[in-house]
């Protein structure tokens, strides 16, 4: 019996013992690593490997004197202001190309090669242009979200079902209701998708920003640590980062669960 | 009976292309007129274009000869620059696919179309409650799609092209999917609402028991390229009894005949 037989088998009320086998499962796994961290400390010293438990008291101490809050603060407003920005482009230029499809085939083409600008590399010259406050990062950010949210909301829109599109024509819907309210809902999961590849990666870029120039944030914490050979400070900003992460997704799989309520399958596999 | 829609010498070939031309015909001279407030039935084999024949009269696909007059008004013509789905709402089309909005409860799948059309009032619930009732969708207003069987499906789509009241409607095999039990109950709560409210319907089907049960006449179509190979008047007067509709006298003469002209 395969795995999917298995789980379509499960009467329900052993739904609950299943929850709790994927809980347990999560909370082993994660005692593991921190195990495995705790030997990579032990086996390589505090300079390669800064000791889980130190680490965690850095945060702490960083969290009292305030440091946490404005690092965290500093790299969320870069982070959602190029997202922002970001997202709103990658969403509205291809509603913007369905007018017209001729312009699509003539702009595809660069919007798919420019992609391939290393972004991090723009730094220093978006400096030149925009000076070291948030600007620079913010760009970058953007334009990592951008093509993430660009693509999956294109092949979004290309997998509606054109039948449903003259549906709604024939029930006399105008165009713009028909991109409201039957291909964005329909592109709906291709954006959640590229929601949860984009946003972390939003994060990212602008702690690298960070690393580049600034003067306060995640990125810029971990960059100083670096600089001072502080490698409990580095571990502690990736901790910091990887919470952050954390945290954003869980938001974007409740704002996803909403969203798609009305689908079928309600299984515990969201990514 | 005045004609609703006047059909004249329409042809249909899709555009050519590489190493496949010319392309061939689906549809070539077909003529036929529909009365205001008649069931026509259009029978034909498999694959032999009744589909396109009925997407080129919702104006979702374009003709390649001919014209279309509705209501005295030329509405397909050869040299069409745009085409216009559902003529303003005038032609209701209930499809093969109940293309039913996956998203969207029964309820507001029914109202779509007026909330499209400008928003929904308290007229418009009730006229959506009412045709729910008919159909007996009672209790199902919150179901989502998937959550409905195929029969529930059908009738939530075809209550959906009734609730705006089109004066025209093109059906495209809409019960072809579905058992037979379930067909005759869809069939027989189409003719109770079609006697309530007389629309002009074109009903498309491959069966030819359910040409005869339905229509006030039937239209043959041949094999590729679709011509109409013969026309029928059903001579079982109304209103009728789905169920028993072999049993009725002239059912077997006209079922003959019918069969006769489907090749």
């Amino acid at each position: 019996m395969s795995s999917a037989e298995f789980a379509a088998d499960l009467p329900e009320g052993r739904a609950v013992s299943r929850k709790i086998i994927i809980v347990g499962g999560r909370i082993a796994l994660a005692l593991a690593l921190l195990l495995a961290w705790e030997w990579g400390a032990r086996a390589f010293g505090p300079l390669f490997f800064a000791p889980p438990l130190e680490t965690a008291l850095r945060i702490v101490e960083m969290a009292g004197n305030g440091k946490l809050l404005t690092d965290i603060a500093a790299t969320m407003r870069v982070s959602t202001i190029g997202f922002a920005i970001g997202c709103l482009a990658g969403v509205g230029l291809p509603f913007l190309l369905r007018l017209s499809p001729r312009a699509t085939e003539a702009i595809e083409p660069f919007i798919l090669a420019s992609q391939g600008i290393p972004k991090y590399a723009l730094t220093p010259w978006l400096i030149l242009w925009f000076g070291i406050g948030d600007a620079p990062k913010a760009i970058v950010v953007t334009l990592f979200v951008f093509y993430i949210v660009f693509i999956t909301v294109s092949a979004g829109m290309r997998n509606t079902d054109q039948r449903l599109i003259n549906m709604a024509r024939i029930l006399g819907a105008p165009e713009h209701i028909i991109a409201r309210k039957v291909i964005w809902v329909s592109l709906l999961p291709f954006f959640f998708t590229g929601l949860k590849v984009a946003l972390p990666r939003a994060v990212s870029a602008a702690i690298v920003g960070e690393f580049l120039v600034a003067t306060e944030g995640v990125g810029f914490s971990i960059e100083r640590a670096r600089q001072l050979s502080d490698t409990t400070g580095v571990f502690a900003g990736i901790v910091v980062a990887v919470a952050l992460v954390l945290i954003i997704n869980g938001i974007v799989n409740g704002l996803e669960r909403r969203a798609l309520k009305w689908r079928p399958v309600e299984r515990d596999m969201q990514l | 009976m005045a004609a609703m829609l006047e059909i004249r010498g329409l042809g249909k070939r899709f555009p050519a292309r590489a190493g496949r031309e010319p392309p061939p015909w689906i549809i070539q001279d077909m003529t036929f007129s529909v009365g205001a407030g008649e069931l026509l039935t259009i029978v034909g084999p498999s694959g032999a274009g009744k589909s396109t024949l009925l997407n080129i009269i919702a104006q979702i696909d374009t003709a390649s000869e001919g014209e279309i007059v509705f209501d005295g008004v030329l509405t397909v013509s050869p040299g069409q620059k745009s085409l216009r789905p559902g003529l303003d709402r005038r032609i209701g089309y209930v499809t093969q696919d109940d293309n039913l909005l996956p998203w969207r409860t029964t309820i507001d799948n029914v109202l779509f179309p007026l909330e499209v059309q400008g928003g929904i009032d308290d007229a418009a619930r009730a006229r959506a409650a009412e045709l729910i009732q008919a159909v007996g969708l009672v209790g199902f207003e919150r179901y989502y799609p998937h959550e409905l069987s195929g029969g529930m499906r059908k009738r939530a789509a075809l209550i959906r092209t009734l609730v705006y009241d089109p004066p025209v409607i093109l059906m495209d095999e809409p019960f072809a999917a579905v058992d037979a039990q379930t067909r005759t109950q869809l069939q027989e709560d189409l003719l109770r609402l079609w006697s309530l409210k007389r629309k002009t319907i074109v009903f498309v089907t491959h069966d030819i028991t359910e040409a005869i049960a339905l229509g006030d006449r039937a239209l043959v179509l041949s094999r590729r390229p679709a011509r109409i190979a013969g026309e029928h008047a059903i001579p079982i007067p109304r209103p009728r009894n789905i169920k028993d509709i072999f049993t009725l006298p002239g059912f077997a003469a006209i079922h003959q005949r019918i069969r006769a002209d489907v090749q």
